[in-house]
């Protein structure tokens, strides 16, 4: 009898613990609201906060150099998944992009809008291997809003992204957008009616990333591949003297302050210095116009009659 | 009286438990008769509602022409036999289109026995999966794991999984790739449990569509170049370092080849914005110059067919099971006929005893009624595990070993 009894007990516990359901669990609550806007690079960043009613909810990730050529960590990726919209500059802009899981679907592409005039660099390292037929890496110019008439699209396109994605679009957007653009044109203006007093100037380019803003103002600039902080070396001089040849460039474009012992040198060849900053990242002071006004400001002497 | 029936019970019980073996052998024999059709019925109406289900949550399906069964399955089950391959523009036309979210998906490689399912984040969101442990991918090579998975492979976020390459004698075929788990999946009892999920370009990668490789316009061993020309064209030869695990420090170099909108796709799940926007997916793709190329199919369609074919089948088995448990009870009922009488001289010395013909039959009503309640119970038992297993052995019998 004492054997039965155990027996039926164990069969009440087992009956029990099946009846404990821990397979099959319940999703648990969707993911967490996304409130934060991510942007690519400090001009979208600008705009977004003058755009946005909350500009402290505008996500530009801290990058050291060229936003560009971020190499973002899985814990910077995983922000960026939480966040509705992501703009990005286009153009093949986002380097990273390939290599991370974002939503695609949230991602907004202010320069799709121009896609058609987008510029092509080619004659970039191509390389092979193994039976396949030969690949290269050249792509899209990407700094795009050095035209500023396509900046002022830019910032169309992302108004009209934040007016349909997201709740913290104030009812002034279309107010504050007016004034985005206004200043834009402003720029675009001054830098037609500056360029226009020496149309197709040849100049120098420390970098190339001034095509757009060449196409834009009607300037012929060819580029080398120097760094404002860095003395270059004797190759890149001769590389310089050799360019100059066939394309007598009296001032060379700088993205940044370059160093005096560069200046003095470029002096004595007959070339003078000039910053043109092209503010992809956050700057130290001041913000998107306020350099802009500056770098107009520097260009002056360069066209100066 | 009650202590009569007690001691009736008491009696058959003593008498069950002397003759173990025969009183098992009768217990299983009846409780089998008890438990196949409710197994059978739990079984179909089980597969009915996983089918359904996950049918219904998948409005549409865009394919390459063929079996809509082999692509729907291939689709909700990620079951082996692979569709052939349509390419993820035609997911990115569906997107520009404005009539539905489309979600790519590339189920062409295995970890062991598990699937690889490349796909977009959007996946996560319209299944309603959740991590339990650790976090999505986020950065290429790395990998998602269904709880089923996990438990099977051994393996939590900060492991890592190698995918199984498709064909071991071709040697120049694809490397297998080392990925990094990130986070375990919340179980859901759905095809997602037993399937590696990646990133859409994470799965191009394991095809061969992309790599990593060590810098060429930086190597200085002459012998991995096989030609190099003044258009700034390098040719290496195999010798080439191409990685198969992504790391932080090599992720920079890989990149992929030629257009990603070309790159092939299982499938795609589409989305529908509405009633509208489905109607007319589905009136473009019935189209002939579309349909030659692609298809769209609606699963639920497609797995109500499929129901009613196990339907069909139930049908036929439960005039089989009938036969057998009329069969089994005949039986059943012989063996205590035939045991009575061999018996006889046991019950005779009863009676003689002093037991009258009615507390005689007493005691075989309470072995009856004992072989009968232990019958139960065993059936019983096997019911609630069938209906706790049911669906787990079923999303194991969908997929492919």
């Amino acid at each position: 009898m004492k054997r039965l009894h155990s027996i039926c007990w164990a069969i009440a516990a087992l009956s029990l613990l099946i009846s404990c359901d821990s397979e099959s669990e319940k999703p648990a609550s969707p993911p967490a609201a996304e409130s934060k806007v991510f942007v690519s690079n400090y001009p979208l960043a600008y705009f977004a906060r003058r755009l946005s009613a909350d500009p402290g909810q505008i996500y530009l990730p801290e990058i050291n150099g060229d936003p560009a050529f971020w190499q973002p960590t899985a814990e910077d990726i995983s922000t960026v998944q939480q966040c509705n919209p992501l703009i990005l500059n286009g153009a093949t802009y986002e380097k990273w992009l390939n290599t991370v899981t974002v939503p695609r679907r949230r991602i907004v592409d202010t320069s799709s809008s121009f896609q058609d005039q987008w510029i092509n660099i080619e004659n970039e390292v191509t390389h092979q291997h193994g039976p396949k037929g030969p690949h290269s890496h050249n792509g899209i110019v990407f700094t795009t809003w050095l035209d500023l008439s396509q900046a002022a699209r830019q910032a169309q396109s992302l108004a009209d992204a934040l007016g349909e994605k997201n709740p913290l679009t104030n009812s002034d957007l279309p107010n504050q957008l007016k004034n985005l653009i206004s200043d834009l044109d402003g720029l675009n203006a001054a830098l037609k009616k500056l360029t226009n007093n020496k149309p197709q100037l040849q100049l120098v380019a420390s970098h190339p990333v001034y095509q757009y803003f060449a196409r834009a103002y009607n300037l012929d600039i060819q580029a080398v591949l120097w760094e404002p902080d860095v003395y270059p070396e004797e190759q890149q001089w001769t590389e310089l003297e050799k360019i100059l040849t066939t394309h007598p460039a009296q001032w060379m474009i700088w993205e940044g302050p370059p160093l005096e012992k560069s200046v003095q040198r470029l002096k004595k060849m007959g070339l003078g210095s000039v910053v043109f900053d092209p503010c992809a990242n956050q700057p130290d002071s001041g913000d998107f116009l306020s350099i802009m006004q500056q770098n107009i400001k520097n260009l002056r002497p360069v066209f100066a009659q | 009286m009650i202590k009569a029936i007690g001691n009736s019970f008491f009696i058959a019980g003593r008498y069950l438990l002397y003759h173990k073996g025969r009183s098992l052998i009768l217990i299983i024999a009846l409780a089998i008769i008890l438990f196949v059709p409710v197994f059978l019925n739990i079984i179909v109406s089980q597969s009915r509602k996983q089918l359904s289900s996950r049918a219904d949550d998948t409005p549409l399906i865009l394919g390459a022409p063929g079996s809509s069964l082999d692509l729907a399955m291939s689709n909700l089950y990620f079951v082996a036999k692979q569709p052939a391959s349509i390419t993820y523009q035609d997911a990115i036309d569906i997107e520009q289109s404005g009539l539905a979210t489309a979600i790519p998906l590339h189920t062409g490689f295995r970890v062991g026995d598990f699937r690889i399912v490349g796909t977009t984040l959007d996946y996560f969101e319209h299944r309603q999966l959740n991590i339990k442990d650790g976090r999505l991918m986020a950065m290429l090579g790395e990998a998602v794991v269904g709880a089923s998975a996990a438990r099977r492979l051994n393996c939590s976020a900060g492991d890592s999984l190698v995918s199984t390459p498709e064909n071991f004698i071709d040697i120049a075929g694809q490397y297998p790739l080392k990925m990094k788990v990130t986070g375990v999946l919340a179980a859901t009892g759905t095809a997602d449990d037993e399937a590696v999920f990646v990133d859409l370009r994470t799965s191009w990668v394991i095809a061969g569509l992309g790599h990593g490789h060590q810098d060429l316009s930086k190597n200085k061993d002459p012998s991995i170049t096989l030609k190099s020309d003044d258009k700034n064209t390098v040719t290496a030869n195999a010798k080439l370092i191409t990685y198969i695990e992504i790391t932080a420090k090599n992720l920079a170099s890989f990149h992929f080849h030629g257009d990603d909108s070309g790159f092939p796709i299982s499938s795609a799940i589409l989305v529908p914005k509405d009633e509208k926007s489905k109607a007319l997916l589905l009136g473009r793709y019935q189209n002939p110059s579309q349909s030659q190329t692609r298809q769209l199919i609606r699963p639920p369609l497609i797995m109500q067919e499929l129901i009613d074919a196990i339907f069909r089948i139930k049908t036929v088995l439960d005039v089989v099971v009938i036969v057998v448990a009329i069969s089994t009870a005949l039986t059943i009922l012989l063996v205590f006929i035939l045991s009575l009488r061999l018996r006889a001289r046991e019950l005779t010395t009863i009676f003689r005893l002093g037991c009258g013909r009615l507390t005689t039959a007493g005691f075989v009503i309470a072995e009856l009624f004992l072989i009968a309640a232990a019958s139960l119970i065993l059936a019983a038992l096997l019911i609630t595990l069938t209906n706790h297993w049911g669906h787990t052995l079923l999303i194991q019998m969908l997929q492919e070993r």
